[in-house]
């Protein structure tokens, strides 16, 4: 299957991020990659069989939950290694290919309005405003700070 | 798959290079006077992708930029397992912060509305601000959107845009919104790593990204809360754009239209693109 070699391929150029940005040696990285890429391709083969649809990133993050709760067989190896893992190492290269698909829409944007533009901005800035707000709220009106 | 073979190695390889290249040159920050930019790794990988694929220099084809677009959603959910290896080893603290969870998720729903919504309506938008305004219009929110209204609706035209400029410039826009909020001083890191969680892939990357460089001492509990939201998010998210997000913008848009709509801006005018 391409996706799978597609997950390798991804988990190696983090590898590499790892240790050039964070100075992660490259065998200390291998086996957290090796188990991220493993519970990934877990979660999205799951996803598959199961007979209804639904969202893939809600099966990898409750496995990935799993694999290193406190209840599961191998936990605190699991976890320390992917702690191992740079979260802005796993970021990069999602931007970078990010990056290499913006020409796409470059002609689709040209025939926009300035309008939705500016209302783009807004309604981005809302989203993240709002909720870290509600959050803050929250978490004031509970006293954890 | 419908597409012919294109070389994915072609991809790789350059994502490599760029993020050897990137990762090599590190974080640097800039103080501006309301705070402090962080320009990091992830967001120059992101400009100079965007320098590679620009269609003057054709060094990419479409379909290369639309397998790359493919693999960036792939290269996401291992970002999320890696998210989700940050919650397990302490689920308790998950359903600690449970309300606050639930609340934020209001806020991400109710902050695209109440502020998009007016200011594409005073901006003369008609029908297309309901599409625009009543999520962050990625994937699943454009499906929806073409469902219910149609591909050549005002309301998919609006949503398209939004999805467009999203795709182009939502990243590095979050990555700023991130620094400059985060270096305000007014929100703890935590509550910005839950409103962080969008609901896009590259710019949940961006924004957490940029408050893991703020605040390196909070990153772990910035990958912990951003995750919780993330996964929030991608449970009840659908269900509630169906159910809740876009009969509230419709009835909104109802009322409010008459009242800060321009009048004469004709619907057909506005958005630009006929058709999807």
């Amino acid at each position: 299957m391409n996706q799978i070699l597609t997950i390798f391929i991804i988990g190696f150029i983090a590898l590499i991020g790892n240790w050039i940005g964070y100075k992660v040696p490259f065998m200390e990285s291998l086996p957290g990659i090796l188990l991220l890429a493993v519970i990934t391709l877990i979660g999205m083969g799951f996803t598959r069989i199961l007979p209804f649809k639904s969202p893939v990133i809600v099966w990898i993050s409750l496995f990935a939950m799993l694999a290193t709760s406190p209840f599961f067989p191998g936990n605190e190896y699991t976890a320390a290694a992917i702690a191992k893992i740079n979260l802005l190492a796993l970021a990069t290269p999602i931007l970078a290919y990010a990056g290499l698909s913006l020409g796409k829409d470059v002609h689709l944007f040209k025939q926009l309005s300035w309008r939705i533009v500016v209302v783009s901005l807004v309604v981005f800035t809302g989203t993240f405003l709002f909720a870290t707000l509600f959050a803050e709220i929250v978490f004031k009106i509970q006293g954890k700070f | 798959m419908a597409e012919a073979r294109v070389n994915e190695y072609k991809l790789h390889f350059l994502v490599l290079v760029l993020v050897a290249l990137t990762e090599f040159i590190g974080t640097k920050k800039i103080s501006i006077g309301i705070g402090v930019i962080a320009l990091f790794p992830m967001l120059y990988a992101l400009v100079l992708g965007g320098a590679i694929s620009w269609p003057k220099f054709k060094f990419l084809s479409e379909k290369e930029m639309n397998v790359a677009a493919n693999i960036l959603g792939v290269s996401f959910l291992i970002f999320i397992a890696k998210l989700g290896a940050n919650i397990g080893p302490e689920l308790p603290k998950l359903l600690g912060s449970g309300v606050s969870l639930i609340v934020q998720e209001m806020g991400h729903i109710v902050g695209t509305i109440a502020f998009g919504l007016p200011i594409a309506l005073w901006l003369g938008l008609k029908r297309e601000a309901i599409g625009a305004t009543y999520s962050l219009d990625r994937e699943p929110n454009l499906a929806i959107i073409v469902d219910k209204f149609g591909a050549n609706s005002a309301e998919a035209r609006g949503a398209l845009g939004v999805y467009i400029c999203g795709t182009l410039f939502g990243a590095i826009y979050m990555s700023i919104l991130a620094s400059i909020l985060g270096s305000s001083g007014l929100f703890h890191p935590i509550s910005l790593a839950m409103g962080a969680a969008v609901g896009s892939g590259s710019m949940m990357a961006a924004a957490t990204g940029s408050l893991a460089v703020i605040f390196p001492e909070a990153q772990k509990d910035i990958a912990f809360y951003s995750g919780a939201a993330n996964l929030m998010m991608s449970i009840v998210g659908t269900y509630v754009c169906i159910f809740f997000s876009l009969p509230v913008t419709q009835k909104l848009y109802a009322w409010l239209e008459p009242i800060i709509g321009r009048k004469g801006a004709s619907s057909a005018a506005e958005g630009g693109r006929k058709s999807a």
